[in-house]
């Protein structure tokens, strides 16, 4: 099954080491502006949040983008850009409702997380283990099944 | 399909062309007017490649031309070289003042002989890429207009256009980084036509044209509140943050 991402904010210390590591895999250079995962703090709860693309099922970006630059893998369900296919009109952008995809203009490209091809270079670098790379086909995601299922078999009823 | 480029065998598919299967194996061929996903424009002609036939051999634009069984491709000889050079120095004369155009002159050391006169001073080289793109998007506001001398690209009569949703596109594909995309106040300027900004409902930066938006709205067949990239994430992360706060 797909494997992801999974994000644990309890876990997370704030180092931001995750967005130096993708930046410095994907573009040869340590700027945490060009990365495609982003920490966010919250001091008041005392919780740090890092944020990266979420490999949606039915991607928003890959339905606006005209060019076919953008595909989902049906095996790994990684959603990629294909750069040198991209026109640039930055309509994934706008249309992510999770505001994980960005531009860059310095690069002149946009930048969003492919999970490193199978190997993502921020779990790895993550040092307190806030990032781990597992299988999605968790218990959570039987019980979204079966939920589903339930939702199929009485929605209708309820309505 | 087994093709040989420069006396090694790569594998084809029927249809493809010479330049995909170049690009897809990581042989540099180079091109101002190639993009991938597209179909070849044959426009700049620097990608020419010779290409050999059993005894005959032919010169071709690779980005346009369909590969075929058993065909040996050499991408650089002298004479494609020197072909190469001329191409460059008619773009040079087009085009002197550009940064790309600069960079094959420096790298072809081509140097444009004192009795020519530069009369023009375009970055376009009219390679049509950008007409592409928009037409690729589905917008298709800019195409080629006229012929010869003052062959440009151009809205339909310079006029502003109202199909034209200010997305910037043919501005990023642009190889020579001709066309000029101005902001300024909260206005994009681009083919002679002002696009008011849409701000971020809680940055209040701006962000992208409405016409855009609309763009993305018909696609997705939904109505969200207009919100930039930067102030989505952060909401996505509160979120995130809230269902966490309630665990502990």
């Amino acid at each position: 099954m797909a494997k992801g991402i999974v994000i644990s904010p309890d876990k997370c210390t704030g180092c931001h080491t995750c967005e130096l590591a993708c930046s410095f895999t994907k573009n040869d250079l340590f700027n945490p502006k060009d990365s495609a995962i982003s920490v966010l703090s919250y001091d008041e709860a005392g919780l740090q949040v890092p944020m990266t693309c979420l490999q949606c099922d039915d991607p928003h970006c890959m339905t606006v983008c005209t060019v076919n630059a953008i595909t989902k893998d049906p095996k790994t369900g990684v959603v990629k850009v294909d750069k040198d296919k991209c026109i640039g009109c930055k309509m994934c952008i706008s249309a992510c409702p999770f505001g994980n995809m960005t531009y860059s203009s310095r690069l002149k490209q946009v930048i969003k997380c492919d999970l490193c091809s199978g190997t993502p270079q921020c779990v790895k670098e993550c040092p307190s283990a806030a990032l781990e790379f597992k299988e999605l086909d968790g218990p959570l995601h039987k019980r979204k099944n079966i939920a589903n299922l339930f939702n199929n078999v009485f929605g209708e009823v309820a309505k | 399909m087994l093709i040989k480029i420069d006396g090694k065998t790569y594998k084809g598919h029927p249809g493809e062309t010479l330049m995909e299967v170049a690009r897809r194996n990581g042989i540099n061929i180079p091109s101002l007017c190639y993009k991938k996903g597209f179909e070849g424009l044959g426009r700049c002609r620097l990608c020419l490649v010779e290409v050999s036939e059993g005894k005959r051999s032919k010169i071709v634009s690779a980005c346009v031309y369909p590969i075929k069984e058993g065909i040996e491709v050499t991408t650089i000889t002298d004479e494609i070289i020197k072909m190469r050079k001329d191409i460059i120095l008619l773009l040079l004369l087009r085009a002197p003042d550009n940064e790309y155009i600069q960079q094959l002159v420096k790298e072809y050391e081509v140097k444009a002989p004192e009795r020519y006169i530069q009369n023009d001073n375009d970055d376009c080289i009219l390679c049509g890429l950008c007409v592409k793109a928009c037409e690729k998007l589905g917008t298709k506001a800019i195409s080629l207009v006229n012929r010869g001398i003052t062959k440009k690209v151009s809205t339909p009569y310079d006029d502003p256009s109202k199909d034209c949703i200010g997305c910037g596109a043919c501005a990023e594909t642009c190889p020579t980084n001709a066309i000029k995309l101005e902001e300024s106040n909260g206005i994009r300027t681009i083919w002679n036509r002002d696009f008011d900004l849409v701000k971020c409902s809680i940055c209040g930066k701006y962000y992208t044209t409405l016409d855009a938006l609309k763009f993305i709205e018909d696609k997705l067949a939904s109505n969200e509140e207009h919100i930039c990239d930067t102030c989505k994430k952060k909401s996505t992360a509160s979120k995130f943050k809230e269902s966490f706060q309630h665990i502990y």
